[in-house]
């Protein structure tokens, strides 16, 4: 009995600090009325924010030389979905519809790609797939389109990508042109080559060829430093498929997982030696322009309360989405006006942007865009891009965002938010806004060498 | 199917590490002040949690730990300050295997060597802590520095000879075997420190729980100031495991009668679930390492429920 009683003492301890009523309490964190501006963090995370969970792409290739000549364009497709239900753990029949951006593909045709694709990628029939084209912006419009069906309630989880095939859909207009575009000028500029729209913008705002010239070749140089730095390596999703050999038609089996359109050793003066194409006396060559390729991107949306629930780890979260119109003549300047609309959308100043990618169709409107804004070279592009890793039109806005989110995981606190941008052929621009804030996810630790003990844990030693 | 009853009060739960679908219960009558004990071996299946086998003992268990070793191997703390060791294949009468009679007072804790697999620890309420190996007849060491209850002793996940020891005395000691003294003596808490377990991701990183009701993390690199503290609790703190599959996730459950899930990845908002499916003390609890996020907890209310984190203890 003697012991019984010991024991009720020991158990009785532990009530002990009940009597002591609430627990030491902290200081209660209440969400802050400040905007988003504030020099501190903003600590009150909303539950129904659409945040991204993975991104991911394969390597573009060069159409018609490149990796992925021969490769069909769902094969593409159902390597980004594959990947990203391996990276996130979701199963696919919980993914509420899927949305794929393609610009030059038979938009009907495309779309039953896409379907074939998602059975490829191992989704279940109940899975729905849709196709969008804003031209360039596809990608990025794909991603805008899910996360507004997210906040409107129609699903919780769903996946956004783009893809394009440029070996398989060149551009070409089909059919006939409605001859009544003589009534309007803006009609009648939208079937301008784009070659020429960007003639019209360098002649019209003053860009000279030497700071074309010189900024196409920093994009292969920062690419070319991002590939072998291993910089794409989380995003990019080797892809296992077959290349023919033009000669023989021998077919080898190969995997393909870097960028093959990076020239290491582009300067500007390599780069004067080429010739204008679109416009004698012209400053537009095909060394200060986007290259031809094939690829496909992926983005896993859903909200912050299924992504908490999944315990996922959070890349970024979407904050803005804009998309403007500009005069079809000078359809490169879309990202000047696109990037301050989206921005004033999050409720930010553009000083508050510590990312851009902007897409660079033509060296003449990415740096017309870079200069009317003001804004700082060394928030531009810091991997280099499409003029050296290519413009897979339908693809291009979501192998954006995957590059800005890793690109933003890499710098830790030092990035709280990003731009995605890009001008849009016919005349327009988007822009969309990404917010990787105190409230996401640190980088796996094991990027961190171990001994370096002292480091702050978001410190990332390459 | 909700739960399983247990004759007497559940004090431990723990999962199979080989068997996905076995669970070990260790039981007391009269809420272990005074009376039997029984070690249950539970079969999850589709139909519910239904008994496989179970052996009796003649003070009330406390805790139980399978072996890392041999998925036959079951070790029970008992009241009388035995340890017993089960063959979970063989009948009743064959059992126990051995019985380990050293500790003086209560063994309140158990927990296998999960690098070297070949040794086990037990905490007792002689405040010592013992080492043991199924291969030795009796403990290989004893760690005698606490001054009261030693309430829970967990080896370090990556480190085969590192571990640490909760206490009534209000502190956390870790210790290398390799060391005579711990190499660490944390002053945790106000109050008894009842549970503590070492982060499986990251291995300075340890979670303890106290009288206090909150749950503190704390880096071993810095014992001045803990990362986060976790407050929600309205008693005691009576375990807290961190889950086997994710960084900052910690499972915890308390005398409050809930089990609550907590991400210490926001700290101000840590609290990620919280389950109220216990009608008694809830006292043992843990994390599946075949299944992620498969939780088990058992109470005084004489229930033991497995479930999955996302669902509801009582649907599943």
């Amino acid at each position: 009995m003697h012991r019984a009683a010991q024991r009720q003492q020991v158990l009785l301890g532990h009530l002990a600090a009940a009597a002591l009523g609430a627990p030491e309490q902290q200081l209660g964190a209440h969400p802050t009325s400040a905007g988003d501006s504030a020099a501190y963090e903003r600590r009150a995370l909303s539950c129904d924010d659409v945040v991204i969970v993975s991104a991911c792409r394969t390597a573009l290739c060069k159409a018609k030389r490149g990796g992925f000549k021969d490769t069909p364009v769902d094969d593409l497709i159902a390597a980004v979905l594959k990947e990203t239900i391996r990276r996130s753990g979701v199963e696919p029949e919980a993914v509420g519809d899927v949305c794929f951006g393609s610009v030059m593909g038979p938009s009907s045709q495309r779309a039953n790609e896409c379907r074939i694709a998602m059975f490829l990628a191992g989704f279940p029939e109940s899975v729905p797939v849709h196709t969008v084209n804003r031209q360039c912006s596809s990608g990025l419009q794909a991603i805008a389109q899910v996360a507004a069906s997210i906040k409107a309630g129609y699903y919780t989880i769903g996946i956004a990508g783009g893809v394009e095939s440029m070996t398989t859909n060149p551009m070409a207009w089909e059919g006939a042109i409605n001859p009544r575009v003589a009534e309007s000028q803006c009609a009648q500029d939208c079937l301008l080559p784009m070659g020429i729209t960007s003639e019209n913008v360098a002649a019209q705002y003053g860009v000279s060829r030497e700071t074309q010239d010189a900024f196409a070749a920093r994009s292969h140089r920062l690419a070319a430093a991002a590939q072998a730095a291993g910089k794409f390596r989380d995003e990019i999703v080797p892809v296992a498929t077959a290349l023919k050999d033009p000669k023989t038609g021998e077919e080898k089996r190969v995997v393909i997982d870097q960028d093959d359109g990076i020239r290491p050793g582009t300067t500007p003066a390599s780069l004067g030696q080429l010739k204008p194409v679109f416009k004698k006396g012209g400053s537009t060559t095909a060394g200060n322009s986007s290259q031809v390729t094939d690829g496909a991107a992926a983005v896993l949306l859903m909200t912050r309360a299924e992504a908490a629930r999944r315990g996922l780890p959070i890349l970024g979260i979407f904050r803005s989405f804009a998309a403007v119109g500009v005069p079809p003549a000078v359809m490169g300047i879309g990202p000047a006006v696109a990037i301050p609309a989206a921005v004033e959308m999050a409720g930010l100043g553009l000083d508050d942007i510590d990312v851009f990618e902007i897409n660079e169709a033509f060296a003449s409107q990415a740096t017309y865009s870079v200069d009317k804004l003001g804004l700082d070279m060394d928030r531009v592009n810091p991997n280099g891009g499409a003029i050296a890793l290519g413009h897979p039109l339908g693809c291009t806005g979501a192998r954006q965002t995957a590059t800005l989110l890793y690109e933003m995981q890499r710098r830790g606190k030092a990035a709280r938010f990003g731009v995605v941008s890009m001008c849009i052929g016919s005349g327009m621009g988007a822009a969309a806004v990404f917010e990787r804030g105190g409230e996401v996810d640190a980088p796996p630790r094991g990027a961190v060498n171990s001994q370096l003990v002292g480091l702050s844990r978001d410190a990332v030693v390459s | 199917m909700p739960g399983f009853h247990t004759q007497f009060q559940g004090y431990a739960v723990r999962f199979s590490p080989f068997e996905d679908g076995k669970l070990a219960v260790a039981t007391s009558q009269n809420y272990g002040i005074i009376g039997n004990g029984r070690q249950y071996v539970l079969q999850m299946g589709p139909g519910g949690i239904t008994e496989w086998r179970s052996f009796d003992t003649a003070d009330g268990l406390y805790d139980c730990v399978w072996s890392e070793a041999n998925e036959n191997i079951l070790v029970s703390a008992s009241g009388d300050g035995s340890i017993k060791v089960w063959d979970v294949a063989a009948p009743p009468q064959a059992n126990p295997l051995r019985s380990f009679e050293e500790h003086t007072h209560e063994v309140y804790s158990l927990h296998w060597n999960q690098v070297r697999r070949d040794c086990f620890l037990s905490g007792s309420w002689d405040d010592t802590i013992k080492l043991w190996s199924l291969d030795a007849p009796g403990s290989l060491r004893t760690f005698a520095e606490h001054t009261y209850c030693v309430y829970a002793a967990q080896w370090n996940p990556a480190a085969a000879d590192v571990f640490l020891s909760a206490s009534g005395d209000c502190t956390v000691k870790v210790w290398d075997l390799r060391q005579p003294r711990p190499t660490l003596s944390l002053a945790a808490h106000r109050y008894e420190v009842l549970a503590a377990d070492w982060c499986k991701y990251n291995d300075c990183v340890i979670a303890t729980g106290s009288v206090d009701k909150s749950i503190k993390i704390w880096d071993v690199r810095m014992p001045k100031r803990e990362l986060a503290t976790l407050l929600g609790h309205t008693y005691a703190v009576r375990r807290v495991l961190f889950s086997p599959h994710a960084e900052t996730l910690v499972a915890s459950c308390s005398y409050d009668m809930t089990v609550r899930l907590w991400d210490y990845a926001a700290p101000e908002d840590a609290l990620v679930r919280i389950w109220d499916h216990h009608s008694e003390f809830a006292v043992g609890l843990d994390w599946s390492t075949l299944v992620e996020g498969l939780l088990a907890s058992c109470g005084w209310d004489e229930m033991t429920f497995a479930w999955h984190m996302n669902g509801d203890p009582r649907a599943s």
